[in-house]
């Protein structure tokens, strides 16, 4: 039984099928099915990794049950460097899947996150013995730089971070090129939008509730973006406002038109309508003064959990919570300046950006890499030795 | 019309005398076309060149980053490498029967393309790494290319003799050659991709995705791969992988230049969301 499974592991029938068999589905990927279906059918499922292990184990089998004992030549070596780093590069991905993160954490400027918290991450995949408690301390977006530059090089955007505990923290600006690394996680940027704070008054203009809604952008037909409350799956969109757990009084789409000649200032379009509340919706009742989160705290959306933020673009329409007939009202003004709604008043009082990050902890990723070029220099030597060869 | 557009369409028009020269030589068998032929390639790359600096001095930026660029310095590759071929082994005098036709309308496809000249690279793409990746790909392109030429006239070499057909080398030449040229594309592939993967896991923390670009090089790789394991491994030679090599480089064509560059990926600019 043994012998058999080696004769057909160590088969060179068996791995030229297997490289066929990998080439054909890599083309049926990228033709029939395309991006996420492609994805899901074919590269991330259990027969095509199956697929590739298979190749691996065969070409371990196949190459150096034949090659050992043999003379070591300078072709042979090239081979051998060659055909290691395939089983070397899977050693990598099978290690770095036991053990790896990968989170997307948004934040927005002035906030601070605990890494530990699942919360924390709007995603999150982890290897079976990843540890969470290897995360250790918070990560703080204290700035996002527009237009950033190095050296005189636009960089577009630069995140000034701060990630750590205690006096172990390391501060940096990562951008596209350069990611900042703290205990083996990696931080990389990723997207980054407005976010309005918006501010609900009394009629006699007393701070009701105060919190950051983050928007999406949307591209136009003429290029340019808007900015706006909504997803980015269902378009331009609103959200109930005030967000939970505060009892929401309508539903409301905020958009933001940048100036043009200065950061962080602009026009918001307001528009309001009726809320529908569903039954099962309920949420702690607004009081009459000074609840929700005070705007001029310290940290103005404190008081709102990272899940509502990322939920608020999808409490609008599609949820049925706010009504889509009529506005309430609707209007433009400046950033700073208030707008009537009824009984209320609402404010964008400031811009500020939020910004999305990738968080990696990839273990066998220099495996992985190293066995790549180790690859690749087998080729090469082998190259040079077939060349030396045929001109003896 | 700007100097750049003129050095531009002028190797267009030099690679098109060149590509029928070569074709006439073929069907007339009349040698003497061969070198028409030759000295039209040598004449466009001139202009080639000139206008691949021209843009690169007028953007300030590398001259690889539109579709219609990436042909122009995929085929200046091309040319440089068959020019060198043929000025230095001087064994295969017809081999741009194959060559020029392929350079001629690929340029010509990418002086439809050609948009107004960048000033600033995407940030994601700001790295020497870049080079690496370029060179590799056009390179490991231009390699294949002559491979597959040079499988041509294995194929036409075994069929006809007499005239332009015995002046070419013998057939364990050409299938020696073709071999060679595929060896080197096979590694400048493997250069290109593992210095994108390298460049990937630096801009995003990933070194593969299977997006559609990382895919069609991978299966560009193992097409070769394939080539060399059945060369080595199962012993074919001759016509069967000159063949081969010939259905392989229209694959090439359609991987590199073809699809990837219809689809929104990493490679049409590191698209950013605000």
């Amino acid at each position: 039984m043994m012998r058999r499974i080696y004769g057909l592991l160590s088969s060179v029938k068996l791995a030229m099928g297997l490289l066929i068999a990998i080439l054909i589905s890599c083309v049926v990927g990228v033709t029939i099915f395309r991006g996420e279906r492609a994805w899901e059918l074919i590269f991330n499922s259990l027969w095509f990794n199956g697929l590739l292990v298979l190749l691996v184990l065969n070409v371990a089998f196949c190459f150096f049950g034949r090659i050992w004992g043999r003379k070591v030549t300078l072709i042979s070596l090239g081979m051998i460097l060659f055909h290691l780093s395939f089983v070397t590069i899977l050693v990598g991905i099978v290690y770095n899947s036991f053990f790896y993160f990968r989170g997307t954490i948004r934040l927005t400027e002035s906030e601070t996150l605990p890494n530990a918290d699942p919360m924390s991450y709007d995603v999150i995949n982890h290897g079976r013995f990843f540890d969470l408690s290897r995360l250790k301390g918070n990560t703080t977006l204290i700035k996002m730089h527009r237009g950033y530059k190095v050296d005189g090089t636009d960089k577009r955007a630069g995140y000034e971070i701060e990630v750590g505990e205690g006096i172990f923290k390391k501060q940096d600006i990562i951008y596209v090129t350069h990611h900042l690394e703290y205990r083996g996680f990696k931080y990389f940027n990723d997207k980054e939008g407005y976010s309005l704070l918006i501010i609900l008054y009394d009629k006699l203009g007393r701070e009701l509730y105060g919190g950051h809604v983050p928007l999406q952008s949307f591209k136009q037909k003429d290029e340019t973006y808007l900015y706006s409350t909504g997803t980015k799956e269902e378009g331009p969109g609103g959200l109930a406002y005030p967000q939970d757990p505060v009892k929401p009084l309508f539903g409301l789409q905020a958009t933001y038109e940048p100036s043009k000649f200065t950061e962080r200032a602009g026009d918001t379009i307001f528009t309001v309508w009726p809320l529908v509340v569903p039954d099962e919706h309920k949420a702690e009742t607004l009081p009459d003064h000074g609840a929700g989160q005070k705007p001029d705290a310290p940290d103005p959306h404190a008081n709102m959990k990272k899940e509502d933020m990322a939920a608020a673009h999808s409490d609008g329409k599609k949820t049925g919570t706010v009504a889509t007939e009529k506005p309430l009202a609707e209007g433009k003004v400046p950033i700073g300046k208030k707008i009537r709604v009824g009984d209320y008043y609402l404010e964008a009082r400031e811009v500020r950006y939020w910004v999305a990050m990738s968080v990696r902890y990839d273990p066998g990723q220099p495996i992985v890499l190293a066995s790549l070029w180790i690859g690749l220099g087998g080729m090469v030597i082998t190259f040079i030795g077939r060349i030396r060869r045929s001109r003896i | 019309m700007k100097p750049e557009l003129v050095c531009f369409w002028t190797a267009v028009g030099l690679y098109g005398i060149s590509t029928f020269s070569y074709l006439f030589g073929i069907i007339a068998k009349y040698e003497k076309l061969f070198m028409v032929g030759l000295f039209s390639a040598l004449a466009g790359f001139i202009p080639h060149t000139a206008a691949i600096a021209l843009r690169w001095k007028a953007g300030g930026i590398e001259p690889f980053i539109t579709i219609s660029e990436s042909i122009t310095f995929g085929i200046f590759t091309t040319m440089l490498i068959f020019l060198v071929f043929q000025f230095t082994i001087k064994k295969v005098r017809p081999l741009g029967v194959l060559v020029m036709p392929v350079a001629f309308v690929l340029l010509g496809w990418a002086g439809t393309l050609m948009k107004d000249v960048a000033t600033q690279l995407a940030p994601a793409l700001q790295s020497w790494w870049l080079w690496v990746h370029i060179i590799g790909a056009t390179t490991g392109f231009g390699s294949v290319l002559m491979a597959a030429g040079l499988g041509l006239f294995y194929i036409l070499k075994e069929k006809k003799s007499g005239g332009i057909y015995d002046k070419l080398p013998d057939l364990q030449a050409l299938d020696n050659l073709s071999y060679r040229f595929v060896a080197g594309g096979f590694i400048m592939y493997g250069l290109m991709i593992i210095s994108g993967a390298y460049w990937s896991n630096t801009v995003k923390g990933s070194y593969w995705a299977w997006d559609p670009v990382e895919v069609w090089s991978l299966i560009s790789w193992l097409i070769y791969g394939i080539y060399l394991h059945l060369r080595i491994t199962f012993g074919w030679r001759g016509r069967k992988l000159a063949l081969y090599s010939l259905v392989a480089v229209v694959v090439m064509i359609v991987s590199y230049w073809g699809v990837p560059f219809s689809m929104e990926t990493f490679h049409s600019g590191f698209r950013i969301e605000h």
